[in-house]
């Protein structure tokens, strides 16, 4: 099998992946603060969340808080800001994650940047409208899942912070196989997911929220701290000697027993990232980016979508004069053991500007751990049809 | 060409509103069963030069699908049309 669909799903994982799962699964359980003195689970969260702060540019990893994924991330963003949408700026090129939260909120609907042709937003539009006054934040999604497509986030984040907008950025599809540097751009939150790029399991994930944002738990339980109080905030409800006058301290937007088995192979796929280097996977990847672009580009009949100048993630979609979309994952998946992804890729909007249509796109997109070999099993399949 | 079951496909076509379904076959499918599915009303596209060809029906309801040597084909259906499964498999009991 040649597996192309790591924007989906990264397989393979590092095997000090699987062996820590394995050996985590097999050891007496713990979790935060709960322990029975059998292991300190409390220290490989740290780490792991130390790890991330430096895969993501944070510095303040204290305020990076584990979930199952970015859509949990991204709804408890959204619930625990409580801007309305309306007052949210954000893209066409958003994953559903993005967008179901913000249009099925309570309130009006979220402004919508356009993209140009490669999936790309102009900052200058995102100015415009962010200058008319009405937005509280912006949700920018820093690359597409559909093109590949980099935003300027950088400088999305100095219009953002110009405006005095709540800088939020999902990073589902960059953390892990692009350079992340969340505080240099000014971002204020920030949803991750653990099972992409981060070569960690599914079920993991995250979110950061930056010091001083007023941000509300969207969700409440235990934690294995404090369990005397019930009721935080300023109003005791008649429970005056088992509440806190703040909900500031970041362990409880952390409820419940949290995925240890998952925090672990987070934290040793992430030290894995770190071990090579961020910069080294970058570079092989567009490497790998480019050989496929360069092959494809020469097959008749494949229409490449959403390629231009701007920077791109080591994914690549396209459409054939043969076979719709579907119709031609499933003939490389079921003729050639070659296994890609045909669709919208839950990016729905982003269609109409990339000229894809509504059958979407074949995408292929790419891990350290594939070669130029599966390249050209690629290559040749489709070149087949012409 | 004999059906002996059928499968909900882990790779549906939710994303359209269409449901999918692998009928699975008692042999793997030749170009003579692929030829038979042709009797199935739709337009027929025959890729017979791939090394292992494929084969696709379409019509506004379902959407037949498959590959010579698979012991299965695919079955997508619309909602609205979900019994049309059962009838196709009926078919070829």
């Amino acid at each position: 099998m040649v597996y192309l669909n790591n924007a989906a799903t990264s397989y393979p994982k590092p095997m000090c992946v699987r062996e820590t799962l394995v050996r985590t699964i097999d050891a007496p359980p713990s979790g935060q603060y709960r322990s029975a003195g059998i292991s300190d689970a409390g220290d490989i969260m740290g780490e792991c969340r130390k790890r991330l702060g430096a895969i993501l540019g944070i510095r303040d990893e204290n305020r990076i808080f584990f979930s199952s994924g970015s859509t949990e991330s991204l709804n408890m963003l959204f619930g625990g800001l409580g801007i309305p949408p309306e007052q949210i700026i954000t893209t066409v090129t958003e994953h559903n994650s993005v967008l179901r939260p913000l249009f099925n909120r309570t309130g009006g609907a979220p402004v919508l940047l356009p993209c140009d042709a490669e999936g790309f937003v102009s900052p200058a539009v995102f100015e415009a409208e962010a200058r008319k006054g009405a937005a509280r934040a912006a949700v920018l999604n820093h690359c597409s899942n559909v093109t590949g497509t980099v935003q300027d986030t950088a400088e999305f984040g100095r219009i953002a912070r110009k405006y005095g907008l709540v800088f939020v950025l999902d990073v589902s599809q960059s953390a892990g196989c692009l350079s992340v540097k969340a505080d240099e751009w000014g971002v204020d939150a920030l949803a991750f997911t653990g099972h992409k790029s981060l070569l960690g399991i599914q079920g993991t994930g995250g979110f950061f929220v930056r010091e001083g944002v007023p941000f509300t738990p969207v969700m409440f339980g235990g934690t294995g701290r404090d369990s005397r109080v019930i009721v935080y905030g300023s109003e005791s409800k008649g429970l005056s000697d088992i509440h806190a006058p703040s909900a500031s301290d970041g362990y409880e937007y952390e409820v419940g027993t949290q995925n240890m088995p998952g925090i672990t192979a987070l934290n040793e796929a992430a030290g894995f990232l770190l071990s090579k280097g961020i910069e080294q996977i970058i570079a092989e990847e567009k490497a790998l980016t480019e050989y496929c672009t360069a092959r494809l580009s020469k097959i008749e009949g494949i229409r490449l979508i959403g390629q231009g100048n701007h920077a791109h993630s080591p994914v690549i979609s396209f459409q054939s004069d043969i076979l719709p979309p579907a119709d031609l994952a499933y003939v490389l998946q079921n003729s050639f053991g070659i296994v890609t992804r045909a669709g919208l890729h839950c990016a729905p909007l982003i269609h109409k500007y990339i000229g894809s249509g509504e059958q979407g796109t074949v995408r292929v997109s790419f891990s350290l751990f594939n070669t130029k070999e599966d390249i050209d099993a690629l290559a040749a399949a489709l070149e087949e049809f012409s | 060409m004999r059906i002996i079951g059928k499968r909900k496909s882990l790779e549906t076509c939710t994303e359209a509103g269409w449901d999918a379904f692998d009928l699975l076959t008692e042999a793997p499918l030749t170009d003579e069963d692929i030829i038979c599915l042709r009797a199935v009303e739709g337009s027929f596209l025959y890729l017979r030069k791939l090394k292992k060809p494929f084969f696709k029906i379409e019509n506004h309801n379902y959407i037949v699908k498959g590959v010579q040597g698979d012991s299965f084909f695919r079955f997508a259906v619309h909602r609205d049309h979900a019994d049309e499964v059962d009838r196709l498999a009926e078919m070829f009991r």
